[in-house]
């Protein structure tokens, strides 16, 4: 929780109605951003993530499962988040049930893509084994380790970093089960596919406070905010998801004025984001 | 399906010798396929409201789009029991079951109920009649609002934009937008979009479920000019 | 019970509704002296009661019932099972009561009503050993396939003689109950046979072209009522419930067998008398109930 004092409130205001918050950052600039690949051995992929003094895990694993009936030529994904009381006193017991319910549907929505896969950040098609029968489930966990708002954003580059870093072990399938057999399977210890992330959207959350809105709140900044709205973008410029939070309404013309303000954004974001996780990679292979 | 499905191990559903595939109909090039209910694109299905279903609740509210039927009761208000101190603002707890029978195959609303972000999912297409629901069912409890809160969804099937859809609809469906507003106050109280937009799209969707919106709107508020008359009779 | 006549002093200058909120029990009593209730019905009178069938589309048999506000939505789902090798040619029901927290302040989200199990086992149990349904009809392939009939039911709004409108509910959705065609296929497997193919020529015969709908034999109907003193209130009311704790609920067959008899506790001993005005009192209500039913039923055969 936030406590703050009438004079903070309105500095925190005052701040963002002149372009210069408390830390010293412009609305539209990020905290430094640093990522790190590979910190869970166990996972098929993972990788951690700080904003500011946000920080976040995310972890990839996958298991051999039966896809869907409805959907017998695409592969399962799971996202689920926790919240650790590390981050936040709030967060012990069942304190921070509700905030990782939200943050699991928010990137359910924003990574998901619609019912029958379009526009999904992961292609579910392409964890498909044996259509009918066998494919892969994704579990993608994220953990919040120390929280100063923006934890959306923060878990949706902490998932991207860690499926660029998952390698799924490669499945030979042995021919000659029939009808409702399930058909024998081989799982390679050495050869992994390395997954496409090419497609995968990073999550902008645009957070208003009073008339402006600012990318990458603080939990001050978020305090203060009437509501929020994040959307999530893929390279080539689409929406993949969005999301609102927040009590207050938003007249429709403010929407699609924040999502083209996202979607500005979102071209630096990728780039960054880019450019950090090439540079984890390396430096993991180094080591 | 079996495991997923009934309640009791060892028991299924038994589906038709065809497999449902995306139907021929829906395909992206086509644009004058009919819904299955023979509805227009652009058409919402007959909406029906009704205040006052429960007796015992403080206010509740029924309504009936097609074939989705929901009941919302409002309790209270209730002493807090969490709260320690002196609190100028109230709670409002919301909490949504599902019959076992509201889907086709049984019993998959209820079983994931531990995962309310599964529940969520299955309520997707039910939960703008649950939001406009509720929000007349508070109304009916005699509860302060800004605005009443109406609620319609899109999806989106290939290239075309459909409103309200169906749960079959839906099942096909390349991406969906749900908005939920206060139509005199014009403002948006909720919006989720999943698959992929492009901005014209999302544009022209956008426009279409706040019409939509509008049009809800007046139908619940004759609903309650309707019960209002009647109880000053 | 210090003052015994505090309130009867007050019940002139007070106002009835805090009257009735502070001595519930003196100011029902009172009612009940002039031989009537507060909802103005004579004391063995039950309330209106209206039945609908098919309210459920995605359900195989649909019924919602209504005694006063007392509301239950019933549907039936059936599921192919194999049947137990004890009982190669039986199929199985499945009752399952539940109360949803819209139904009544008391229900809070996330504690199951108490009440909820009572009454969902009271009702396999009614329905059991009425010998209603003969579980023979349920068999699909002998050894192989039967049907598992779940009866769920909501109660939407819960205004006392839960276990009542329940059970009318159920007994309806079952008469309303249409079972789908199907067919078994090379894997084993009961399939279903879609409208289209009827007509055309089957690969494969249906297995239950000629069992539709099940012969529903001595349909059990119930009442409750309220021993208080010496009144019997029939169909009581929640607030009724609340106050006089004393319930007596019969079961009886359509040809008037008792079928089974609940009187969980209470303050009040029933003498036999009382018992049999019960039972007097439930064969009146299971004439109207069986009418109820029957014009639902030739309502669902105009349509």
């Amino acid at each position: 929780m936030v406590g703050l004092s009438l004079g903070e409130k309105h500095f925190i205001q005052g701040g963002i109605d002149q372009n210069l918050r408390s830390d010293g950052r412009k609305r539209d600039a990020y905290r430094p951003i640093s990522i790190e690949t590979g910190v869970i051995p166990q996972a098929n992929g993972s990788a951690r993530i700080r904003i500011g003094a946000t920080e976040v895990i995310a972890s990839v694993k996958a298991e051999l499962g039966r896809p869907n009936a409805l959907q017998p030529d695409k592969g399962k994904v799971a996202i689920f988040v926790d919240c650790s009381p590390v981050a936040e006193p709030m967060f012990e017991g069942r304190g921070g049930e509700e905030l990782s319910t939200e943050l699991s549907v928010a990137l359910q929505c924003c990574l998901l893509g619609g019912k029958s896969g379009a526009g999904a950040g992961i292609d579910l098609s392409s964890l498909i084994v044996a259509e009918g029968k066998i494919c892969w489930d994704l579990y993608i966990d994220g953990l919040v380790i120390s929280s100063d708002g923006n934890l959306l954003d923060a878990l949706g580059a902490a998932i991207k970093a860690a499926l660029s870093n998952t390698g799924i072990p490669r499945v030979q399938v042995a021919a000659g089960a029939s009808g409702d057999e399930q058909p024998e399977v081989d799982i390679s210890d050495e050869e992994f596919l390395q997954f496409d992330t090419s497609g995968v959207p990073v999550i902008v959350t645009l957070t208003k406070v009073g008339r402006h809105y600012i990318v990458d709140a603080t939990s001050e900044e978020e305090s203060q905010m009437s509501s929020a709205v994040s959307v999530s973008i893929s390279r080539k410029g689409h929406i993949c998801g969005l999301s609102k939070r927040g009590s207050a309404g938003l007249d429709p013309s403010v929407i699609s004025d924040m999502i083209s303000v996202a979607r500005h954004i979102s071209e630096q974001l990728i780039n960054k984001l880019d450019s950090e996780i090439s540079a984890a990679e390396a430096d993991e292979d180094e080591m | 399906m079996a495991s997923t499905g009934g309640g009791a191990p060892g028991t299924y559903t038994p589906t038709p010798t065809k497999k449902t595939q995306r139907s021929s109909f829906f395909s992206d090039s086509d644009v004058d396929w009919l819904r299955p209910d023979g509805r227009g694109f652009h058409q919402c299905r007959p909406a029906f409201f009704r205040t006052g279903a429960v007796n015992s609740a403080a206010g509740s509210a029924y309504a009936e789009f097609g074939n989705t039927k929901v009941i919302v009761s409002v309790f209270g208000p209730r002493e807090s029991k969490k709260a320690m101190v002196y609190s100028d603002v109230g709670r409002l707890n919301c909490n949504v079951s599902c019959t076992t029978f509201a889907t086709p195959v049984r019993g998959l609303g209820s079983d994931n109920k531990e995962f309310s972000s599964m529940l969520h999912k299955a309520l997707e297409g039910d939960l703008p009649v649950v939001i406009s629901c509720a929000s007349l069912a508070l109304a009916d409890a005699g509860i302060m609002m800004y605005d009443l809160v109406a609620g319609v969804s899109v999806s989106c099937l290939g290239r075309n934009l459909i409103i309200d859809p169906i749960l079959e609809e839906e099942n096909f469906q390349d991406g969906s937008l749900m908005i939920t507003c206060m139509p005199s106050r014009y403002e948006v109280t909720q919006l989720s979009i999943t698959g992929e937009w492009s901005t014209a799209k999302l544009n022209e969707a956008m426009q279409l479920c706040l019409d939509a919106c509008s049009k809800l709107d007046k139908i619940m508020r004759a609903c309650l000019k309707e019960a209002a008359s009647a109880s000053l009779d | 019970m210090g003052v015994p006549d505090a309130s009867g002093d007050l019940s002139s200058e007070m106002e009835v509704d805090a009257f009735r909120h502070l001595f519930p029990l003196r100011y029902f009593e009172r009612h009940l002296s002039e031989s009537i209730r507060p909802d103005a019905r004579p004391l063995g009178r039950a309330r209106d009661t209206t039945l609908a069938l098919g309210a459920v589309a995605s359900a195989h048999g649909s019924a919602l019932a209504k005694i006063g506000s007392t509301t239950m939505l019933a549907a039936i789902k059936m599921e192919v099972m194999i049947p137990s090798t004890e009982s190669p040619d039986e199929g199985c029901i499945a009752i399952d009561f539940h109360m949803p927290p819209i139904c009544s302040p008391i229900v809070r989200p996330g504690r199951p009503a108490e009440a909820a199990p009572v009454i969902s086992k009271q009702l396999s149990d009614t329905i059991s050993s009425s010998g209603m349904i003969n579980l023979k009809e349920l068999s699909l392939v002998s050894g192989k396939a039967a049907w598992m009939a779940y009866l769920d039911i909501y109660c939407l709004d819960a205004d006392g003689a839960l276990f009542d409108a329940a059970l009318l509910s159920a007994v309806a959705a079952f008469s309303h109950l249409q079972i789908p065609i199907v067919s078994l296929n090379d894997d084993g497997k009961i399939v279903l046979v879609s409208e289209e193919d009827e007509g055309a020529k089957l690969e494969k015969e249906p297995v239950n072209k000629e069992k539709r709908k099940l012969k529903l034999s001595s349909i059990p109907f119930s009442l409750t009522c309220i021993l208080h003193k010496n009144y019997i209130l029939a169909d009581p009311t929640a607030e009724e419930e609340s106050i006089m704790e004393t319930l007596v609920t019969v079961v009886l067959d359509s040809s008037a067998r008792l079928v089974s008899f609940y009187k969980p506790g209470g303050s009040f001993l029933a003498n036999t008398s009382a018992v049999q005005d019960c039972v007097a009192l439930t064969r009146q209500r299971v004439k109207e109930l069986q009418e109820i039913l029957d014009e639902a039923i030739s309502g669902m055969e105009i349509d």
